[in-house]
């Protein structure tokens, strides 16, 4: 099966699926990027865009027939248009397929249009591709997968929000962010199981912390905040608790319904909306605002949502490291302080 | 700051200043509406509704220019903003939440109707919504999809065949926008949006922009430049604010003349003109003086920066039978053709080679993430094309960290290296 790179959680997996590729999120382990060393300016894209950028322009992944950049972020914007020139000018070869989705996060309902638009082209570029349709009854049992793996996950996230959370943050994001590398049949299978055992543990002692901030594609800070006894037990990122669970529903124009998640539903750093957070908050002990170095999106609303959150008395934390690494002693003793004082 | 040269950088100064002042006074005193947007934002549907616009970056460079960011900047910080954040296009929000540490320059920004922006990255419909927020005022904001098919040589293509370069459902999305926009400039300003005053405006662009491109065709052919490059950019965006507009074709067309005389009469910027110096990226806008730094010693002069040599290719469109989608065309593209391959590397060799450009500096400002993209692909064809580039790492609007001492010995010495 060929298998198509997708760099973020906007991509419709399940157009991908029922052309008959293995979708498959591009997330590289840290490592040297001398490809995005030479090609990327610093400090301007965050670690995980440039190890995508290297594992691609390298020629480190041959398996990889086709990538699926979506517009939902700058950085996957200027992604596409560096390869793009990678490959015009020579200086990579074998690059796989490069398509830009162009599905915008705008709210507008000429956003909206224009991003079914785009959804029906994309299933005409894989058509293209395949030198043949793509079967509806194809695209309708990628679905059913796809909302089979969202009902598990939604059991793995009701088992970690209860107040008496079955598992820790930790788990949690390996848990999730599993179904992004996996065949979803497969996933759905082993996360019902993973639900199942769960739901039989003793519950977890801890201050309830819910993390928001640039996306963890690691579990770095979970791994460092729980350390200190506390629980995570949300975070307003796509690899965690926002993986969108909203089925997609079989009965009226299925392409629609598939647009209509990840237009809806996804998150990305062109929504403004901070109602899940906002709300969300108001069901955990503490928050932890997690702006690493790269962040240059959160950091405009972070001074106004620390303000609500004073304003409701729930205390917060900031995070100015990158976790992907090591946290420093200083930022362990800051942790612990605030874990400390919340459970006073 | 450098002696004005040109009668015609005297008159766009003044008329900039005049032009403030009597917005501010017919805000203040006549509740006259006006706009604040993003300098990428379709100025001439404001234009076309005689609705008066601010730009952002120009309001960014005022405040630059008077040596106000760093106070504006700090207290951003102290408020919560982490210094790793975007700078210019921030710079005015920050005129505004922090107007109390300084007064801002000339009176200050009124309270607008309208700000607008296009999101051409991620962070700046955050800026805005915080800046309406704090205006009390509404936030419009056009979406922006990216472009795929990038024919290398646009410049090529974008005046009479603009309709196949930017792509269909790019430039039909646009115009999509353009209706929810322009029904908020009727209702602001209460009057009705009227096509062919829209391509009246826009053929009066075009012949602003085809005196602009007279003036670069000088600068390409003359033995030595009649006009430096600070100079231009306060001629060409004193008239791209208000493009279109009497006033702007008119003062293109003065500008053209005077330098046009300049030439004919033998008259060079530096008549010691031996080096002939590209600036890539935004100006400088707290050390204007850089840019004539290296005259006196190296005889280097800065002929050319984007913003005389965008109008001609960025703005012209020929064929206006659908003025809002040749506006459109104009509006989507902004930033792939300034900013990122292929389009813009392919673009600034082609405009090296044309100015005879014997080196370039090539601004990579890391508090403006968005306006630092691409600029390794330009460095790298610059190169290739036999031009050396020195990069320069500061921010345009934020003078806390540009050593102004250390970065003229920096550039003394590539000058002394890299162009004997």
């Amino acid at each position: 099966m060929s298998v198509a790179g997708m760099t973020s959680n906007t991509v419709p997996w399940e157009l991908l699926r029922a052309a008959g590729y293995f979708p498959l999120m591009l997330n590289p382990p840290p490592g040297t990027v001398p490809f995005a060393d030479r090609f990327m300016e610093d400090g301007v894209f965050s670690a995980r865009i440039r190890g995508i950028f290297n594992g691609i322009a390298s020629g480190a992944w041959p398996f990889l027939k086709m990538v699926v950049i979506p517009r939902t972020s700058e950085q996957e914007h200027k992604l596409f248009l560096y390869l793009h020139e990678m490959a015009r000018q020579g200086f990579a070869n074998g690059l796989p397929g490069l398509y830009l989705y162009n599905l915008l996060h705008s709210r507008s309902d000429e956003a909206e249009v224009y991003g079914l638009g785009r959804t029906h082209e994309f299933r005409n570029y894989l058509e293209r591709c395949a030198g043949a349709s793509i079967a509806t009854a194809d695209i309708a049992c990628a679905v059913e997968q796809s909302n089979r793996a969202s009902r598990a996950i939604r059991r793995l996230l009701d088992l970690r929000q209860r107040t008496e959370p079955r598992l820790n943050g930790t788990e949690a994001l390996a848990l999730i962010g599993a179904m992004y590398f996996m065949d979803r049949a497969e996933y759905a299978q082993l996360a019902e199981e993973a639900a199942a055992e769960i739901a039989l543990r003793p519950p977890g002692r801890g201050v309830r912390i819910l993390i928001k901030g640039s996306p963890l594609h690691h579990t770095g800070l979970h791994r460092a905040i729980e350390s200190h006894g506390a629980i995570v037990v949300a975070e307003d990122d796509w690899w965690g608790s926002r993986v969108s669970t909203k089925e997609i529903s079989q009965q009226a124009d299925i392409v629609r319904g598939i647009f209509g998640k990840y237009f809806r539903e996804a998150p990305s750093p062109r929504e403004l909306s901070h109602d899940w957070f906002l709300s969300s908050a108001a069901a955990v002990d503490g928050v932890i605002f997690y702006l690493p170095p790269e962040d240059d999106v959160l950091g405009w609303d972070y001074p106004r949502l620390r303000e609500t959150l004073n304003e409701r008395g729930t205390p917060s934390l900031l995070i100015r490291e990158d976790a992907a690494g090591e946290l420093s002693s200083e930022c362990h003793r800051r942790i612990e302080d605030f874990i400390r004082k919340l459970d006073t | 700051m450098a002696e004005k040269q040109l009668a015609s950088t005297v008159a766009a100064a003044e008329h900039q200043k005049t032009w403030f002042a009597e917005l501010r006074r017919d805000v203040f005193d006549n509740r006259k509406p006006y706009a604040i947007v993003q300098a990428d934002m379709p100025l001439e549907l404001f234009q076309a509704m005689d609705l008066p616009v601010v730009s952002n970056q120009w309001w960014a460079a005022i405040i630059s220019a008077k040596r106000l960011s760093p106070v504006y900047l700090d207290c951003m910080n102290a408020r919560g903003f982490h210094e790793g954040l975007c700078r210019y296009c921030s710079l005015g929000l920050a005129s505004t939440l922090c107007a109390d540490a300084a007064p801002p320059p000339w009176g200050g920004l009124p309270r607008p109707a309208l700000i607008a922006a296009r999101l051409t990255c991620d962070c700046i419909q955050h800026v805005f919504q915080i800046w309406s927020e704090a205006f009390g005022t509404e936030f419009v904001a056009l979406d922006a999809p990216g472009a795929s098919d990038l024919p290398a040589r646009w410049w090529e293509l974008s005046r009479h065949r603009w309709r196949e370069l930017y792509e269909e459902h790019r430039m039909d999305f646009m115009v999509l926008q353009f209706g929810r926009l322009i029904e908020r400039l009727e209702c602001i300003t209460s009057r009705k949006f009227e096509l062919e005053r829209l391509r009246t405006l826009m053929e009066g662009v075009n012949r602003q922009e085809e005196y602009f491109e007279e003036v670069r065709d000088l600068i390409c052919t003359a033995p030595q430049t009649p006009v430096r490059m600070q100079e231009q950019v306060s001629n060409v965006m004193a008239a791209q604010w208000l493009r279109g507009s009497e006033w702007a074709i008119s003062h293109a067309r003065r500008f053209r003349d005077e330098v046009k005389e300049r030439v004919e009469q033998g008259v060079a910027a530096c008549p010691a003109e031996r080096l002939r110096l590209m600036w890539v990226g935004a100006g400088l806008w707290h050390d204007m003086d850089f840019y004539t730094a290296f005259e006196a010693e190296y005889g280097a002069v800065f002929v050319w920066s984007m913003y005389l040599a965008f109008g001609p290719d960025g703005y012209i469109r020929y064929g206006l039978d659908d003025p809002l989608k040749a506006l459109a065309s104009r509006t989507v593209s902004f930033n792939e053709q300034l900013h990122n391959p292929p389009w813009a590397n392919e673009w600034i060799v082609d405009q090296a080679k044309r100015h005879r450009i014997d080196a370039a500096l090539v601004l990579t400002p890391l508090g403006t993430r968005p306006s630092a993209t691409g600029n390794r692909f330009i460095e790298l064809a610059l190169e290739n094309a036999g031009i050396p580039v020195l990069p320069i790492f500061a921010d345009m609007v934020d003078a806390r960290s540009w050593d102004a001492a250390r970065m003229r010995r920096t550039v003394a010495q590539f000058l002394e290296g890299r162009t004997k």
